[in-house]
């Protein structure tokens, strides 16, 4: 069967001890058995080691933050696109989203197409909210707390027993076993991420995630649950493997089923002695370990690009158990040049 | 005591929990009874097996394979209906 002759943008190249999930997902969508794919790599930045590993993307541009505001990132995202006229623009970082997912229509009309959360979706799962979202939905959340200044945390002593979790709105968590370690992990992610700060209750167990696609009218696609075998200073996982555990699918799909969940997720869930899950979080893209998926039997982003395609996709229903991945930092050698052009020109 | 279905046993030993992804080694004798668990033979089964095989008397049997069970129990390679049934 000849494959269709497509090509798809990818955010997110910036492969460090803090992945991004851009070259997993350029991986698996080089293995896909429908597409042949040409690809764009969009980067902020011009050490993103995407940019440099061979064979990865077929060109590549520099686009501006988000936080230089969403009409410079959309106009040069359709600058981009008269020039190479991409299909699918596939975004992976939390805070690009919300400026893509803003500009869907105009993008659509652009034709770029996407297949990212509503806007409803994308705010109701805010750390911030996960309280509500656990009552709404019917799924164990951990207490949490707002903290919108210094001030409140005095409030935490009343409210949880000691070590608790602090949260960026974004990114970062740290664990904090006193008041002043509060405070200073309070300092750090607020000067990064901004107010407020969540405060959670540490719900002690096994952190297991599950990789989700969902078609926005309540099935889902794909799923695979994982656990994190090697963890990272980041919290990041840098070793996991696939789990048969038919209750995380069962959260899973009873979540997409009533939030109409589209496009790529991650839930990130605590598992106790007891054997109870606990919704820590939920990432609104397709998580960094994305290629285990793929290597487990479900090729999530090629089914992603076919529902940004308006193609119908069967659920996949079946993966291997036992899958495992595991990471690794490798040195690439640069020419100077290589980055001088990304650096002068915004392109190579 | 029944081995759930989501255990893997390899020959060499290494045992694998595909629902928690904890996974664990057994020597050739912890292989063998987990084989033999896994197969559905209950205690007394397993007791006349390795009694005709090995030089070994009743209580000794009796005391490694409850200490036995509870190793692999802890592991969460078992389903027991009743916690005190080992059979």
């Amino acid at each position: 069967m000849s494959k269709t002759k497509i090509t798809i943008a990818v955010t997110g190249l910036n492969n460090t001890d803090n992945p991004g999930p851009g070259v997993p997902v350029i991986r698996s969508l080089k293995e896909s058995t429908e597409f042949e794919v040409r690809i764009i790599g969009l980067v902020y930045e011009t050490l993103e080691p995407g940019i440099y590993m061979e064979g990865l993307c077929d060109k590549i541009f520099q686009i501006p933050y988000p936080s230089a505001g969403s009409d410079e990132l959309i106009d040069r995202i359709e600058e981009i696109h008269q020039r190479e006229s991409f299909d699918v623009l596939i975004p992976n970082f939390d805070a690009e989203l919300f400026s893509f997912m803003k500009n869907e229509d105009r993008l659509l009309r652009s034709g770029i197409r996407t297949f990212l959360p509503t806007m409803k979706q994308f705010q109701e799962r805010d750390k911030d909210k996960l309280p509500e979202y656990g009552e709404k939905y019917g799924i164990k959340v951990p207490a949490s707390l707002n903290l919108g200044s210094q001030n409140q945390i005095s409030e935490i002593k009343e409210k949880f027993e000691y070590p608790v979790m602090v949260k960026g709105k974004f990114y970062d968590a740290y664990t904090a076993y006193n008041t002043e370690q509060v405070k200073q992990s309070f300092n750090k992610v607020s000067s990064k991420w901004g107010l407020p700060v969540i405060i959670q209750e540490f719900v002690k167990g096994t952190e297991v995630n599950v990789i989700a696609l969902g078609d926005g009218q309540g099935n889902t696609i794909a799923a695979v649950p994982m656990r994190k075998q090697y963890i990272t200073d980041k919290g990041k996982a840098w070793g996991g493997i696939t789990l048969s555990d038919d209750k995380m699918l069962e959260i899973t799909r009873s979540l997409i089923r009533q939030t109409k969940w589209k496009g790529g997720m991650e839930l990130e869930l605590i598992k106790t002695v007891k054997g109870e899950y606990y919704l820590i979080e939920i990432n609104p893209r397709i998580p960094a370990w994305v290629y285990l998926a793929v290597g487990a039997g479900q090729n999530i982003p090629e089914a992603l690009v076919k529902l940004a395609l308006g193609q119908e996709v069967a659920p996949m229903e079946t993966y291997q158990s036992g899958k495992m991945f595991v990471r690794y930092s490798y040195d690439i050698i640069v020419d100077l040049e290589k980055f001088e052009t990304i650096a002068m020109n915004g392109e190579i | 005591m029944k081995i759930t279905e989501e255990v893997r046993i390899s020959d060499n030993g290494f045992v694998f929990n595909s629902r928690t992804g904890d996974s664990f080694n057994v020597n050739p004798t912890g292989l063998e009874l987990t084989k033999l668990i896994a197969q559905g033979h209950d205690f007394d089964t397993i007791k006349n097996m390795f009694l005709e095989k090995y030089d070994l008397d009743d209580l000794t049997f009796e005391k490694d394979f409850y200490e036995f069970c509870a190793l692999i129990k802890h592991h969460q390679i078992t389903s027991q209906e009743d916690p005190l049934d080992f059979k």
